[in-house]
């Protein structure tokens, strides 16, 4: 979490807010983050993927290769976020 | 009435092996050790002993599958965890008629074929373990355990284990892990453990209540047996009450005795005063049923089509002037503090259940909230190693159902309608 907060600090992302979350039901795939409330799941993240995660924050592209989060459980999560349960 | 496990009413103080033998005790034993092992699974299965842990599982069926396994050598448990909230019965068996479990035991070890027993007993309960430490003691010297059992070539050894005092530390599996010096985590099933148990060797975990039947049952045939209870729920079982009615306590009654007659018969009525407004038949993990089920007969099956469960016989009576709302909330928060941890899908469906209930207490969320519930509940549906991840669900969505208003009041207002 520290590392990403220095690189969104070094891209200048004032607008974005590191918060860390109770379980999601997917520990076993992580660590995970959620990009709310844009609606996207990084799984598996490492520290050599943040510069690609803080380029896609900045307006880059998709990091196609973390998205691998059931589509079902990605629904259930976004729709509780919603409805502002966590 | 006289009942199977009960003498007399309920039972006071320590009954010693000198007058558990005076009413016939350990003659099934005597009896049963001179013939084959598998009679005795015969004449329990005969009397459709079921288990009395919640699940009611067929005993002698289960006996049968662990007899059959391949693996020796075999194990029994005699699971005395009991960590229901509001259950007492285990603990007055095991304090009070000690020698009945303990026979139990040992004739459920012999019909299973297992050389070792462990009788494993929640921590808390220091009567109870020095009440069997005593009686294992007096049988022991009765040669009624040990190396040669009254004479025959059947060695039993039997060790007790202190059980961690949480919920999950009752499950089946979870008990294994315990016996073989680990914290108390549910294993994925299957395999289950009649085939896969302790140390990887068929076992069979019985609950008390289980195996104190099964003396009376040797003693007195099948046939006796199913006088009691109903066709698919023979015998009796005993239920427990809380403070919330007059007379709390343990009561035996036969399968099928409908449950006005515990809660107004035995129990003496709501403490309250009020009229009732909600029935849990096995607290925390049933269904609730409104009030005009209170005819409905204390057996699996009825209380099934009730809508609800019998579980392992704890009734929790909820009064009118009480909020259902409060009492989910109570609920959710038990299980969320109650799941192992090891199941992602349970850490996240249980907390997010009392993230909700919070939410609807202090009225926020709206109408939305409530849908997100069902959704929760069925995408976890089948997940999880232990059936923990499915006890919120039925108290969570009947509450729903019965009791909308109580929900829409602290959703409109963010008050309690009722404190």
């Amino acid at each position: 979490m520290a590392a990403l907060q220095e690189k969104l600090a070094a891209k200048g992302l004032t607008d974005v807010e590191v918060k860390s979350y109770m379980c999601f039901g997917a520990c076993q795939e992580g660590p995970n983050l959620v990009i709310y409330p844009e609606k996207n799941w990084y799984a598996h993240v490492k520290p050599e993927d943040l510069d690609e995660i803080v380029e896609h924050l900045a307006g880059g592209p998709h990091v196609k290769r973390l998205d691998t989060i059931d589509s079902s459980l990605k629904e259930l999560i976004y729709q509780l976020l919603d409805t502002g349960v966590f | 009435m006289e009942g199977i496990l009960f003498p007399h009413a309920v039972p006071e103080g320590h009954e010693g092996l000198k007058e558990y033998r005076a009413r016939g005790g350990y003659d099934a034993l005597a009896k049963a050790i001179k013939g084959a092992p598998e009679e005795i699974v015969k004449i329990v299965s005969d009397a459709g002993l079921r288990g009395r842990g919640g699940a009611g599982f067929p005993t002698g069926k289960k006996w049968q599958f662990t007899r059959e396994a391949a693996e020796t050598p075999r194990y029994l448990v005699l699971n005395g965890g009991e960590d229901e909230p509001g259950s007492k019965k285990d603990r007055v068996l095991l304090e009070n008629l000690p020698h009945l479990v303990v026979e139990g035991t040992i004739l459920s070890a012999y019909a299973i074929g297992a050389n070792k027993a462990y009788l494993y007993i929640n921590a808390r309960y220091d009567v109870a373990i020095k009440s069997i430490t005593d009686a294992l003691a007096e049988a022991k010297a009765a040669a009624y355990w040990g190396e040669k059992v009254l004479g025959s070539d059947f060695n039993l050894d039997i060790e007790i284990i202190s059980a961690p005092h949480n919920y999950v530390a009752g499950e089946d599996t979870a008990v294994l892990e315990v016996i073989e010096g680990r914290k108390p985590w549910p294993r994925q099933k299957p395999p289950f453990p009649v085939t896969v148990g302790l140390f990887g060797k068929p076992t069979s975990v019985n609950n008390v209540e289980t195996l104190a039947n099964v003396a009376p049952i040797l003693l007195k045939g099948a046939e006796w047996y199913r006088q009691f209870g109903t066709i698919e729920s023979p015998g009796t079982m005993i239920f427990s009450l809380d403070d919330d009615v007059n007379r709390p306590g343990v009561y035996e009654l036969p399968f099928g005795t409908p449950l006005r007659y515990l809660i107004e018969e035995c129990g003496g009525g709501l403490k309250s005063g009020k009229p009732l407004k909600a029935i849990m038949p096995a607290a925390p993990s049933s269904a609730f049923l409104p009030p005009d089920k209170i005819d409905t007969p204390l057996d699996h099956n009825s209380m099934r089509d009730a809508g609800s469960a019998l579980g392992c016989g704890v009734v929790k009576l909820i009064s009118q002037g009480t909020c259902i709302v409060e009492e989910v909330l109570r609920i959710a928060d038990f299980f969320t503090a109650e799941s192992c941890g090891q199941c992602p899908a349970c850490r996240m469906e249980t907390n997010a259940l009392s993230m909700m209930m919070k939410k609807v207490q202090s009225g926020q969320g709206g109408q939305p909230i409530l849908e997100q519930f069902g959704k929760i509940l069925a995408f976890n549906k089948g997940k999880g190693f232990c059936n923990l991840i499915a006890m919120p669900g039925p108290p969570i969505e009947s509450a729903l159902k019965l009791f909308a208003a109580d929900f829409e009041a602290h959703l409109t207002t963010g008050k309690c309608p009722v404190n």
